[in-house]
């Protein structure tokens, strides 16, 4: 194929793959979704084990911690697929996939939570002491509201990082949307109406994600004024 | 008069810093107690060791016939007692100002929301910020914030009120409406002690002076008497400086 | 059966070393390039030329919304459609250089913008030009809000170079990814290779920490 018929041939392959691309932009949707949620969950459960001063919750929890943040995802998602398998545990690759991006997520969002949780002011929580409000009554009226705001942005921008990573399952088999790129490639050798789509496609839920990300900063952040 | 707070040789250290340096105090119920002194000089800690914002590691504070001190101590009852306020203000900044006041009622004392609210609007009226019930902090100019710390301080109508530089972050023209809300408090009988460099205010209300250098309780007396003819060295130098601005 | 693995693996200990240069070595050089590509965008992009601003901020744009595997797969299926023939080492070097260097620029000029105006004026009042304003006051302010993310984003592209094995750089991820066919204990290969990581980024993490402690203050 030359360059030189980019134009004409670029856009009618494109269509006759459409189909098969908007299957696998569902199914980048569908595992982003749903290991967005799962870490949620476990970056909640990760944070509050942080942050307890019971030892046998905090050091699991900084341990599971700082062992995703220094190992590659890619690692983490063939030390599960290729893994889990000899311990007998035979689920599809895209259940793999998520419970490797439910477990990388979560540590980075129980870090974020954490860092919400610090960034409000000393000064507030004394407030709180001094009317005699104890720890679950500060967390509840003063700590978790204000944090919210600050976490919020955060979070989203880590939901963009994660659907970016849903490209590495891509790897394991799992028929999203970089798979896509990779099929188009090997069946027609069209590499760049291939993965210019596929890139394009990424960049149509990035802007949605930052825009989204941008508007929370701006509305969501409670400071103190003097 | 009995006495509704006692230090007796209170020490504290912060790593290697001795802060407060063998404290003995006795304040009687309804005096208002005036605490000045170079910064360092451990007042704030000393009034933050009242309702236990800091721990002492020797010595004994008895507040409102609580051991302040003692592990064990009932914290929640004793800071229904005490109303605390902060020089940076620290109203919680995504609540309105009724909000920031039914607070603690609602949730320390359990008292219904109606009834906080009651008691609230009363203590906004106190200040003069009646008006701005509905306003978030963000909205409200420095002393107008410290007004609303102040009734917010007061909402769980305590028998001890603290200040720590109620004034200090307050541009000039700010510090008199927050004084004057000060003033009317003492001629309600309420217990007060109050660290600032205020000399208008400490003349015109307090009890009495404490002079604190270093860590410890250099001077004290009458107000006329200290600001006037100050004893110590300490004590001259320090108010020269003051006078000085 | 597991000790007939374990002896396996460590037969091929070595291999697993030359994996681990060869980590070592995209990662050194992709932080260097990236640093210095980064820095020198970076100042570009807090400056004052709008069309330069605009360019790199699409570059920018364009790394952050795309998967880096995707950026991969274009650089090293794509060039040689125009005419570049890449080799597999090699193209794993641009990629990681364009991905690493938007990154840092962002981080460059984030620091520089947040440099209050009136140091620049300052600067301006006493006659210097302007690369004498950015050289003697404004970069040595911003290195103290750069710093810290700077080395977070060190730890971030290490980690990144394991996906270059997709297009056969044998790197420590690939060398595990061939290991495991051979030798099918996943967690045990894999836990290897983990480790391994861990151990030449755990430094740069402890060194992240300390400086964004240290600037806290």
């Amino acid at each position: 194929m030359d360059g030189n018929m980019l134009a004409d041939f670029n856009f009618r392959i494109i269509m006759e793959y459409l189909p098969l691309f908007f299957k696998g932009l569902s199914v980048t949707f569908l595992i982003s979704i749903s290991s967005i949620f799962l870490a949620l969950v476990m970056g909640i459960i990760a944070c509050a084990c942080r942050i307890s001063p019971i030892k046998s919750l905090k050091y699991p929890a900084i341990a599971y911690i700082e062992v995703i943040r220094s190992t590659p995802l890619l690692v983490q998602i063939y030390f599960f697929y290729f893994g889990l398998p000899t311990l007998g545990v035979r689920i599809p690759e895209i259940q793999t996939g998520i419970v490797a991006l439910m477990l990388n997520s979560g540590a980075y969002i129980a870090e974020i939570i954490r860092a919400g949780i610090n960034s409000v002011d000393e000064g507030q929580i004394e407030a709180g002491i001094s009317s005699g409000l104890n720890y679950i009554q500060r967390m509840r009226f003063i700590i978790l509201p204000q944090a919210l705001g600050v976490t919020i942005p955060p979070l989203l921008g880590q939901a963009i990082v994660l659907v970016k990573d849903s490209a590495l399952l891509s790897l394991i088999s799992v028929a999203e949307l970089t798979r896509c790129g990779q099929t188009l490639t090997s069946e027609r050798f069209m590499p760049t109406e291939a993965f210019f789509t596929v890139a394009f496609f990424y960049m149509c839920i990035y802007f949605v994600l930052k825009s989204l990300a941008d508007w929370s900063q701006k509305k969501l952040i409670f400071r103190e004024v003097y | 008069m009995e006495n509704i707070i006692e230090f007796k040789n209170v020490n504290k250290w912060f790593g290697k810093l001795h802060v407060l340096n063998d404290i003995n105090l006795e304040v009687p119920k309804g005096e208002v107690l005036v605490i000045c002194g170079p910064s360092g000089s451990g007042k704030s800690t000393l009034i933050r060791c009242i309702n236990r914002l800091e721990q002492i590691q020797k010595g004994e504070i008895i507040v409102n016939k609580t051991p302040v001190h003692d592990k064990s101590a009932n914290l929640t009852r004793l800071r229904e007692d005490i109303g605390f306020v902060f020089q940076q203000f620290h109203l919680y900044p995504h609540m309105t100002v009724l909000q920031n006041i039914t607070l603690a009622p609602m949730h320390v004392k359990k008292i219904n929301r109606a009834e906080a609210e009651k008691i609230a609007m009363v203590k906004l009226d106190q200040v003069g910020m009646t008006e701005k019930a509905d306003a978030y902090p963000t909205q409200l100019s420095g002393g107008q914030q410290q007004r609303v710390a102040i009734a917010r301080g007061l909402a769980m109508s305590p028998e001890i009120m603290l200040f720590d530089e109620p004034t200090s972050a307050l541009d000039p023209e700010m510090i008199g409406e927050v004084l004057d809300v000060m003033v009317n408090l003492v001629s309600e009988g309420m217990t007060m002690c109050v660290v600032t460099h205020e000399m208008g205010f400490a003349k015109k209300v307090a009890d009495r002076v404490l002079f604190m250098d270093d860590g410890q309780i250099v001077e004290t007396g009458k107000p006329d008497d200290f600001f006037d003819n100050p004893k110590t060295d300490r004590a001259k130098s320090f108010i020269s400086m003051i006078l000085t601005h | 059966m597991m000790g007939f693995y374990f002896s396996r693996l460590v037969e091929i200990y070595p291999f697993f070393l030359k994996g681990l240069w060869m980590t070592t070595q995209i990662a050194f050089i992709s932080l260097v390039s990236c640093t210095l590509i980064g820095f020198v965008l970076g100042i570009l992009r807090a400056g004052e030329n709008l069309i330069l601003k605009r360019l790199i901020g699409v570059y920018v744009a364009f790394v952050r919304g795309t998967p880096f595997v995707v950026q991969v797969f274009i650089i090293f299926f794509i060039l040689p459609e125009w005419g570049i023939q890449l080799e597999a080492f090699p193209a794993a070097l641009l990629a990681m250089a364009i991905m690493g260097s938007a990154f840092i620029c962002e981080i460059v000029a984030g620091g520089i913008a947040s440099i209050a105006k009136g140091q620049w004026e300052a600067a301006e009042s006493s006659g210097l030009t302007r690369i004498q304003q950015l050289r003697l006051v404004i970069l040595p302010q911003a290195m103290k809000v750069i710093l810290p993310p700077l080395v977070g984003q060190f730890v971030l592209l290490i980690k990144d170079t394991s996906v270059v094995s997709v297009i056969g750089v044998m790197d420590l991820t690939r060398v595990g990814w061939i290991t495991v066919i051979r030798i099918p204990e996943g967690l045990m290969v894999f836990s290897l290779v983990g480790i391994l990581y861990f151990v030449i980024s755990y430094p740069l993490i402890l060194l992240s920490n300390y400086l964004e402690r240290k600037m806290a203050v």
